[in-house]
């Protein structure tokens, strides 16, 4: 034990020193970018990670139309001249990984936003931070993101908030005492979204009646849904991604499930609704984002990006759309494009007001901010009370 | 100046592709023999879960680490390869295909010990423990006027590649070997092959074996580069994925899969506007070869070829080393 | 409750088993082990959803449309993958398996291009045809799944068995040559053979679409690599073997939840192929491989 602790000790601090020198040595890098911090607008690279191919691209399009636009907008106030550079993921580690370093080291990019996984931030997170470059996460809601390293943000609400959030509202509301969890075994994101659920439910004093899993490819639920309905739970926590959620809602309510449903963080999304139609009522998700929201930020946001790709946004486009918009504060704060300062004038926002709401950094770069709980009724996402 | 010329970027994806390479030549070794194995993708993530949790869990140094994957990797493939290797052609890649699976759904099962699904992060790195060490030992790499980063991924490129020139060159001994020579009569006519005496079954499960430890290593090679697993990367695809470099480049000789390996993990870097295209370019790749040129883009008579012309020129190089191949 | 997850079972299990048949019917006939099956089997899927919910046709329309594109696609596969490694000497018996794992990496990534990465749902107003049996809810498309498949198992096996075309290409799977010699038209057979198990393939996947209301370009690989397990458990281009090996698969996947673990249900496939390869070679259901 002892030898273990003065190892973690001799790795962390040789990792510290490690990334105090490589932050320096790269400042060279970022300064050539835009000097011209003086009078005319901050001009700097912002690299991009995001999963654009293979079976998750929905969400990378997704984030990078809401990059885009944010980008045409920004650049149009002139205070800041943002270039993007897109690099695709696949939704792979080591092809996250090799994005990021062409991004660092050929590119000499200011900062880097993405990549949309929680598994590719783990990869390329700690290789950021090493090589001093800032990193946003605009997606990755899994434990532990920001505290890979100094140089590592995200504007995504971890799980950790936003799934007691959402329970805490639907056990007051319907009394729930007894709840059967479902989850998909096989998928980083519904997986670490049910370790939270798991541990808010025992938290939370409930009994668990049943823990059942599903996997990837697999359309029929029946087996699971028809052994939780004899259990007579009064909830259905379900960790699913939306693809999977929607079906499982349909299936539920078609062997006579009626029970409302609180879902994690990849279950959110209008195309719930589109897929399972009437079999989404009842579902509970807690959200950063609303898109029927009464700001007239957003919506401005929602009539701008409906107008540009013909669709109506989801939290996706939404959080990446207010990242770009964070990094541009941030940059413009900075003066210059420089990573250090960039970093350091990211540390610093406090009370930004996006289309998410008010959005602050804690010190460890994670996002402090009130999930919406919201919930589906006639077919449409409402404020849940 | 020898700072301008080093690119993490470039030396990352050159890590790659010699990580790719070993589990090509992985697979060829065992379809040296005749055998196919799909199981490949499964034993590359026996290797990396053994090797990341001997390191994390009881302060391992990595090359123990590495070599206990590589030898666990060994080891399953004999357990596998007796039974298994009775069956033929198409059965035994089935077989081998369902057991790289279960490997998979037991790493997202056997929770207590993988984390299933979420991962192990926290791998050591090699690269940072080289670095870490030569520190220790008082060196900076600032006198050899490079960067941290620089020096990290330069020192893991020199090490692998000085481990893919290694493997490489015993497996092109063996192949000129006895051993070489029972694999290759197997892989022509087993019977014919048993009754000269060869005994098949020790050959065969030697082959498997070797195959087994050779993605076992690659596995754990791929770990500690990475620093970060997930039952996700030793999935299907994967094994799939390992099958094109060997179908590509080509199964009857070792250059075959080296340059399979070498060409399509360059490949999407270097066109990586095309990325969105890649499977299906690499599902058409395998049609068309299968068509036109089942035996791979590499193959004797396209070496010999090479060979003539260059002796032709009178350059000395590869004398008697292609012969065999 | 067990009765419900009976039917459940019986429905998983029935799909399976259309999967598989058109699986043993390509083995066993030309021995080969198409890996592309899956994919065919979920365009088949898409196609329905596209007729029925995206066009707003009639449910006949869609299985019509399904059949006859995936057919298309059987025959494709057969001329550009499967014909041309037939006519070459000396190409090895792994060739074939490698060919079609090509077809079906390159249908799987088409499909998210022509498709879109999203589930599709499937709005057919026949899928919400139910009835009450005390507090179970059965569907009629569950039944009308069961009763598809074992019409099609006992079709199959009277058109292998007693009419002349099937003998034809039994004599086909026999020995080729042979065959040939005898004037049967073997090319033809062949790709008969592979169009018409293609186009089971489709059937299967409209109803799978229609039973749980999900299409996406991954059941594929899922349903393919399932499909192979049983064609092992019932023994390789057996029928009857096929169907059954379905209906137990589908059981055991669905009981599996009620009595064990639900994260291990993927692992039974898989582990089913395993042991029987190595204790009963020939399937549950086979006699001695002959050849």
């Amino acid at each position: 034990m002892k030898m273990k602790k003065l190892f973690q000790f001799s790795v962390l601090s040789s990792m510290l020193i490690l990334s105090a020198c490589s932050g320096g040595g790269e400042q060279a890098a970022g300064e050539k970018e835009g000097k011209d911090g003086s009078g005319g607008a901050v001009k700097a690279d912002i690299g991009v990670v995001s999963y654009i191919s293979g079976p998750g691209a929905a969400y990378g399009e997704a984030i990078t139309s809401g990059l885009k636009l944010a980008q045409k907008e920004i650049n149009a106030k002139g205070e800041v001249d943002i270039n993007l550079v897109i690099e695709d993921s696949a939704g792979k580690q080591d092809q996250a990984l090799t994005a990021a370093q062409k991004l660092i080291n050929s590119e000499n990019v200011t900062a880097i936003i993405g990549p949309t996984l929680s598994t590719e931030m783990n990869v390329v997170g700690p290789e950021a931070d090493l090589s001093g470059v800032p990193i946003m996460g605009t997606s990755t809601t899994a434990d532990g993101i920001p505290q890979i390293g100094d140089y590592v943000f995200r504007n995504s609400i971890p799980e950790a908030l936003a799934i007691p959030a959402s329970m805490k509202k639907a056990i007051e509301k319907y009394d729930a005492k007894k709840v059967a969890i479902l989850y998909g075994n096989d998928d980083v994101f519904t997986k670490s979204g049910f370790d939270t659920m798991k541990e808010a439910a025992e938290d939370m004093g409930l009994e668990v009646l049943t823990i059942e899993q599903f996997q990837k490819g697999q359309s029929d639920y029946n087996a699971q849904l028809t052994k939780i309905k004899g259990l007579n739970p009064d909830l259905i926590l379900c960790s699913a991604l939306y693809n999977e959620g929607a079906v499982i809602m349909d299936q539920a309510r078609k062997m006579g499930i009626d029970v409302p449903f609180v879902g994690g963080n990849g279950f959110n999304s209008p195309e719930v609704i589109e897929i399972a139609g009437d079999a989404a009522d009842g579902l509970i998700v807690a959200t950063p984002w609303y898109g029927e929201k009464e700001d007239p930020k957003v919506k401005e946001f929602v009539s701008n990006f409906e107008k540009e790709y013909g669709k109506k946004p989801d939290q996706f486009a939404a959080q990446a759309y207010d990242a770009l918009y964070i990094m541009a504060e941030a940059l413009k704060n900075a003066g210059e494009a420089d990573r250090d300062a960039l970093r350091d004038a990211l540390a610093e926002v406090k009370d930004f007001k996006g289309i998410l709401g008010n959005f602050s950094f804690d010190e460890e770069g994670d996002v402090v901010m009130d999930p919406t709980v919201l919930v589906i009724e006639d077919g449409a996402f409402k404020i849940f009370e | 100046m020898l700072a301008e010329l080093i690119n993490p970027y470039h030396f990352q994806v050159a890590s790659f592709i010699l990580i790719n390479i070993i589990l090509g030549i992985s697979v060829y070794i065992t379809l040296s023999t005749g055998q196919l194995s799909l199981a490949n993708a499964g034993f590359m993530g026996i290797g990396a879960y053994t090797s990341a949790l001997l390191t994390i869990h009881f302060d391992l140094p990595i090359v123990l680490g590495i070599i206990a994957g590589a030898l666990v990797a060994a080891l399953l493939g004999i357990l596998i390869g007796i039974p298994t290797l009775r069956l033929q052609g198409v059965y035994l890649a089935i077989v081998t295909l369902g057991f790289g699976e279960v490997i998979r759904v037991v790493f997202i099962n056997w929770e207590s010990l993988t984390k299933g699904s979420v991962g192990i992060s926290g791998i050591p790195h090699i690269g940072r423990e080289i670095l870490r060490v030569l520190k220790g030992f008082g060196f900076d790499p600032k006198v050899i006027g490079l960067q941290n980063n620089q020096f990290i991924f330069l020192s893991i490129f020199l090490l692998l590649f000085i481990i893919t020139i290694g493997v490489i060159w015993f497996f092109r001994r063996q192949h000129r070997s006895r051993v070489g020579r029972a694999f290759a009569a197997i892989k022509l006519d087993e019977k014919a092959a048993e009754s000269m005496g060869i005994n098949i079954t020790y050959y065969k499960v030697l082959a498997f074996a070797q195959g087994a430890l050779l993605s076992g290593f690659a596995g754990a090679l791929y770990a500690h580069v990475l620093a970060y697993i997930s039952p996700a990367d030793f999935a299907y695809h994967r094994a799939v994925e390992i099958l094109i470099f060997v179908v590509f480049g080509g199964s009857e000789v070792i250059w075959g899969p080296i340059f399979g390996a070498f060409f399509l993990t360059l490949m999407p870097e270097v066109l990586r506007f095309i990325s969105e295209y890649r499977y299906m370019i690499y599902g058409l790749i395998i049609i068309i070869l299968m068509a036109v040129r089942p035996q791979g883009l590499i193959d004797v008579n396209l070496l010999n070829w090479v060979k003539t012309k260059g002796k032709k020129r009178g350059q000395k190089h590869g004398t008697g080393n292609t012969k065999s191949m | 409750m067990l009765i419900e997850q009976l039917i459940n079972g019986i429905t998983l299990g029935s799909i399976y088993a259309i999967v598989a048949l058109g699986f043993t019917l390509v083995f066993g006939v030309l021995g080969i082990i198409n890996m592309a099956h899956g994919e065919i089997f979920m365009f088949g899927a898409f196609i329905g959803v596209i007729v029925t919910t995206s066009l707003q046709l009639p449910l006949w329309l869609g299985f019509l449309a399904a059949i006859l594109i995936t057919a298309i696609m059987g025959y494709m596969l057969e001329r550009f993958a499967l014909r041309p490694l037939r006519s070459k000497q000396g190409v090895s018996h792994l060739a074939p398996l490698i060919s079609t794992i090509g077809v079906s990496i390159l249908l799987e990534n088409l499909s998210h291009h022509l498709f879109g990465a999203g589930n599709h749902p499937f709005r057919a107003s026949f899928a919400e045809i139910n009835f009450q049996i005390g507090s179970i809810t059965i569907y009629l498309v569950q039944i009308v799944i069961f009763v598809i498949s074992v019409i099609l198992m006992m079709g199959l096996s009277f058109w292998l068995g007693k009419t002349k075309a099937g003998k034809a290409l039994r004599a086909t799977a026999e020995n080729l040559e042979t065959a040939s010699l005898l004037g049967v038209d073997t090319k033809r057979m062949i790709t008969m053979t592979v169009i018409i198990a293609s186009a089971m393939g489709g059937i299967a996947g409209i109803l799978v679409g229609m039973a749980f209301n999900s299409v996406t370009p991954q059941m594929g690989l899922s349903m393919g690599l399932k499909g192979l397990a049983i064609i092992i458990l019932g023994g390789m281009g057996n029928v009857k073997g096929a169907m059954a090996g379905g209906l137990i698969l589908g059981l055991a996947e669905t009981f599996i939840v009620v009595y064990g673990d639900s994260g291990y249900r993927d692992a039974i496939a898989f582990l089913a192929i395993i042991v029987i390869l190595l204790i009963r070679p020939q399937g549950l259901f086979g006699q001695k491989i002959s050849t």
